[in-house]
């Protein structure tokens, strides 16, 4: 059983670089917890901290009761696997396997019950006695995890472990890892700066940018839900899609176009004192619509607009268009034959959508 | 700070890095600048241990015993004669320093580790218990693992923070103590101006470079380059990936998640307040020296 504490950590790099700060957070046991972020916004500062490898300069972490600050990375009862997870290349599967508990001194049996296990858990069973040479790409990954699983550790930490592989593999072992947690459930901290790998392996996610926490929850509630736009902007793909207006009576207002804001979304913004003010429009790709069902049942957010480019992408279009001259991009079913260069009318799904002031970023709640 | 204990404890020595064996007698500390020192137990009561261990950490680390080859390259290195033909080489070498970040790692589990990532064994010479260098033989094979790669796998099993700085390969001993001598002290140099943990001798050019220069020099080209954006982190962090991204605008608008267009922006703003267009390489290049001598 491992819950993590992380109680106000910080961490400053030699004097001036400070990479985390004010980090608060509660992993809870058996979860599958992924930090994402933009390159440098100190997702790999923070695991490399919970591990040992970085010491924290400020704040208190916690694995399960205990203060574990002061404690050997080696002692913490964790496992680790990072984004090069190459292998010893002049060893078999099982002495892959097998070498970080020889040289903690384990003995013989143990150290094959645990390898047999192992292989058996990932499937490896018949290719013990291979060198990696002789392995594709997938089953490297495996053995790789292998490594950390003989660990029996209580916390399992990634570092973005599937950035170096291509596409389709890195789909094929996302399942892995999956199916891994759900089998053996032993807290994860899973690094990524990949938002789809995030959204589907998560339990919850930690969204960060430039040291700071943004938001932590389940994909589903970051999705629907983000608190600021850049978390909105960051998560979801095609990216959320954010245009300037003002509020004028019960209007969103940009240049011409004028899209009627629903009764509860329209009182919060009028009891925070919004009206008149200029504010940001949050909505989704998927939420702006072009079926004729949709518009005729909504006149009062339909416009025109002329799209510019638009991709099939199976059963759905990406249209790119704008509107007072300001990008958006929506995502429509491919039943309607949407082109470019046509004029088409569009209808945004404002009970989606959602509206974010204009100096500090916010969500308006 | 030595000095200052040596007049408070007269049996205090410097650990002599040729030797393997420390000495039981003694009890031996590890100072801030990494280097070991040992007090003879008679003249420590349980009370100066517990102060010393509260600002030095204690240090009780045995190196490996060297092999024969190990002695041979020993002896080259620490030679202050010309080493020129002091044994025959069988193939170019290069060395390739390393730098643990944690006192307390086993030197002799390490060494096991390293030995299992080449095909054959290689020497490794350990300066102090956290740093040395590996003595890397030119091997054709497809098998070997870049730096990168063996970092990774040595963290995962020994829970350690390496660094390497991979010197050039060499076809002979021509003056190899004063390669080994530059190259550590290199070393430590490049790793203040980077958080790569894997640096080799090219990469490292322009940190060197930067740091031979005058103080003054550096002011002033960092100062004349950068002009207005000597303290914008943001914009300087934008330069420094654009460059690390070789110049490609959409691929540093994707590292920096920032849209194209504002990246192109930006990069039009810096020009017209400096003069400098950093989409070129001849004046990108300054900048990112300029950048540099600002550390
Ligand atoms: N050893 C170090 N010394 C100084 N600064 C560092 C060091 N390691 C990281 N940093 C800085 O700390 C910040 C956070 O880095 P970190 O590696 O945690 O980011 P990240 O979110 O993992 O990014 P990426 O997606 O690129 O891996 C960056 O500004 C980085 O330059
Ligand atoms: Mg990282």
């Amino acid at each position: 059983m491992a819950e993590l504490r992380l109680v106000g950590i910080k961490k400053v790099y030699d004097k001036d670089v400070v990479s985390v700060k004010d980090f608060n957070l509660e992993i809870r046991d058996k979860e599958f917890l992924v930090l994402v972020g933009p390159s440098g916004c100190g997702k790999s500062t923070t695991l490399r901290m919970i591990a040992g490898l970085e010491e924290i300069t400020e704040g208190d972490l916690y694995i399960g009761d205990k203060r574990v600050n002061d404690v050997a990375p080696k002692d913490r009862d964790i496992a680790m696997v990072f984004q090069n997870y190459a292998l010893y290349p002049h060893m078999d599967v099982y002495n892959n396997m097998a070498f970080g508990l020889k040289l903690r001194k384990f003995k013989k049996d143990e150290i094959k019950k645990r390898v047999d296990n192992a292989a058996k858990i990932l499937g490896l069973e018949e290719l013990l006695d291979r060198k990696p040479k002789a392995l594709s790409g997938g089953q490297r990954q495996r053995v790789a995890l292998g490594r950390a699983i003989v660990r029996d550790a209580e916390v399992f930490l990634m570092d973005e472990p599937l950035s170096n592989l291509d596409a389709k593999l890195r789909v094929q072992m996302r399942a892995e890892i999956q199916k891994l947690h759900a089998r053996l459930q032993t807290t994860t901290v899973y690094v990524t700066h990949d938002q789809t790998e995030a959204m589907t392996m998560a339990t919850r996610l930690v969204v960060m940018k430039d040291g700071i926490i943004q938001q932590v929850g389940e994909p589903k509630e970051v999705y629907d839900f983000p608190n600021n736009i850049f978390v909105g902007g960051f998560i979801g793909s095609p990216a959320m899609n954010f245009l300037n207006g003002k509020i004028e009576g019960n209007h969103f207002v940009m240049g011409d176009v004028k899209v009627e804001i629903p009764e509860g979304k329209l009182k919060t913004l009028r009891d925070q004192g919004y009206v008149g003010k200029d504010i940001v429009l949050g909505i989704r790709p998927e939420d702006i619509h072009d079926e004729p069902l949709y518009l005729k049942s909504s006149p009062e957010t339909k416009f025109s607009a002329h799209i510019e480019v638009a991709e099939l992408m199976g059963s759905e279009i990406v249209l790119y268009s704008k509107v007072d001259d300001q990008d958006f991009v929506a995502r429509v079913d491919a039943r309607f034959n949407a082109t470019a260069g046509q004029t088409i009318d569009f209808a945004f799904n404002l009970s989606k959508a959602h509206f974010f002031d204009k100096e500090t970023e916010e969500r308006i709640k | 700070m030595i000095n200052q204990l040596r007049k408070v404890y007269s049996t205090l020595i410097v650990y002599n890095e040729g030797k393997n064996k420390l000495d039981q007698n003694y009890k031996w500390f590890v100072t801030g600048n990494h280097e070991v020192i040992g007090i003879h137990e008679d003249e420590l009561t349980s009370k100066d241990i517990s102060l010393l261990e509260a600002f030095l950490v204690p240090y009780n680390i045995e190196l490996p015993i060297l092999t024969e080859e190990e002695e041979k390259w020993r002896q080259v290195i620490q030679s202050k004669e010309p080493t020129d033909n002091a044994f025959e080489l069988d193939s170019s070498f290069r060395f390739v320093y390393f730098f643990i970040s944690e006192n307390q790692i086993s030197p002799n589990l390490f060494n096991d580790a390293i030995h299992e990532l080449f095909a054959k064994r290689v020497p490794i010479l350990w300066k102090n218990g956290s740093e040395g260098i590996i003595i890397e033989k030119q091997q054709d094979s497809d098998e070997n693992l870049s730096y990168d790669q063996i970092i990774d796998v040595l963290m995962s099993d020994l829970y350690v923070n390496i660094n390497f700085f991979v010197g050039p390969f060499k076809e002979d001993l021509k003056e190899i103590n004063h390669h080994f001598e530059t190259l550590t002290n290199d070393a430590k140099t490049v790793f203040g101006y980077t958080n790569k943990p894997v640096v080799t001798y090219v990469d490292a050019i322009p940190y060197l470079l930067i740091h031979q220069t005058e103080p003054e020099l550096r002011d002033e080209i960092s100062k004349t380059i950068l002009q207005e954006y000597l303290d914008d982190e943001d914009t300087l962090k934008m330069i420094e990936t654009f460059v690390q991204c070789n110049l490609n605008i959409s691929e540093t608008a994707k590292e920096l998640y920032m849209h194209r267009n504002s990246l192109q922006y930006r990069l039009d703003r810096f020009l017209e307040k400096t003069g400098i267009d950093v989409r070129q390489f001849q004046h990108a290049m300054p900048v990112y020296l300029a950048m540099l001598a600002r550390k």
